[in-house]
């Protein structure tokens, strides 16, 4: 049947879970490339066959399978958008929650576009950051208390806060300052306890 | 109403629904693969995906019936008892296709028989997601179309925020003034 491996990419991208990305499909893409030029070649068959007709007007049996054809482009080129537009939103909102680059269990589940699209993006982010001299990583969640308690996952050593000089040993568990432990726990060296 | 890159419009638009061919066509021998001629004849009886109905249908060129999740037998299910109609196994986008084909086919009844169906569902679907124990819920998940699992997530998850909100952080704070000695009386 028409478009159905397109469709199957669509549900294949719908039934991972919400927020993670599943591997590129590069075959199943292809396939539904290689549908399409098909369908393209069909369809200027029937047209250069319509024009070729002795009336070009009225609607016969050409008419309806071109019309058919071109659906099945519109069809395929709409999975496929959607496909490629969804997952992309996916990796933008990841760039926000990681700090950038993402790592490789990641990045090895990306097409090369999508990594030039992640690449990108971070590179974009960081320079209107720069410009406008402003983090807009702080604080994605409105904080209820500028302090936190956090667990440090690896041995950072005595690292100078800005309000203190803390000892951060593997497994200590301690109170710092929100600022302070987000760009740790970003890199998974700490994680936040919540109760 | 449906956005061009929205995945459950695209998969609900992937239903197959009976159509019968008005006219001939060329060059599109797929649709019956022991066809040798490649073509499809006036009157033959295929089921076309949704998306390809609808716009051939809008020219003219078939004619559409309901799916069979719409039915006499589903009616009288839904009738009987909606709540527990195995919509999944029929249409997992029940709703979405029937407000699709309620515009093409022209059956006033199908306004009413998703209104109904949607009503009691959901009242169900609301009522399971508040009191049910997790254990339970996976039998009962099963019955439900994409749109009403969606709407039992966020009624479990709102319910859990409920819970936390209401347990957590000092709730009852006592006034300040009702700590204070009680002056006394000179």
């Amino acid at each position: 049947m028409y478009a159905k491996k397109a469709c199957e990419l669509v549900k294949e991208f719908s039934s991972s879970e919400p927020g993670q990305l599943a591997p590129f499909n590069t075959n199943l893409f292809s396939q539904v490339i290689e549908e399409c030029n098909f369908h393209f070649h069909q369809l200027q068959s029937l047209l250069s066959k319509i024009q070729e007709g002795p009336d070009s007007q009225t609607k016969n049996a050409d008419h309806f399978g071109a019309l058919i054809h071109h659906l099945s482009l519109v069809r395929n080129k709409r999975c496929l958008m959607a496909y490629v537009h969804n997952r992309a939103e996916v990796i933008r909102s990841l760039g926000w929650m990681i700090e950038p680059p993402l790592p490789e269990e990641i990045q090895e589940k990306l097409s090369s576009s999508e990594k030039e699209y992640s690449k990108n993006q971070s590179a974009t982010i960081k320079s209107y950051q720069s410009e406008m001299d402003l983090d807009l990583a702080v604080d994605m969640v409105p904080p209820k208390d500028p302090y936190i308690k956090v667990r440090v996952l690896d041995d950072i050593g005595s690292v100078a806060l800005s309000d203190q000089i803390a000892n951060l040993a593997r497994h200590a568990i301690l109170f710092l300052r929100r600022t302070d432990a987000e760009t740790y726990i970003s890199q998974g060296l700490m994680e936040e306890l919540t109760d | 109403m449906s956005q061009y890159y929205d995945i459950d419009d695209i998969i609900a638009e992937d239903e197959l629904v009976p159509a019968v061919f008005q006219v001939s066509a060329n060059g599109v021998g797929l649709f019956d693969s022991s066809d040798e001629t490649n073509k499809v004849e006036q009157g033959s009886k295929v089921e076309l995906p949704f998306w390809l109905a609808r716009e051939l249908h809008l020219r003219q060129a078939v004619s559409i019936n309901l799916p069979h999740c719409f039915n006499q037998k589903t009616r009288e299910e839904l009738a009987a008892d909606a709540a527990h109609v195995d919509l999944r196994n029929r249409c997992p986008y029940f709703y979405e296709l029937g407000r699709k084909l309620f515009t093409l086919v022209g059956d006033k009844t199908i306004g009413t028989l998703l209104l109904a169906a949607f009503q009691t569902r959901y009242r169900e679907v609301l009522i399971k997601a508040q009191t049910a124990a997790l254990a339970v819920a996976p039998k009962f998940l099963t019955l439900l179309t994409k749109e009403e699992t969606k709407l039992y997530e966020a009624a479990q998850s709102s319910m859990v925020a409920f819970k936390k909100w209401r347990m957590g952080g000092p709730r009852f704070q006592k006034a300040s003034v009702l700590g204070r000695k009680r002056r006394p009386f000179e």
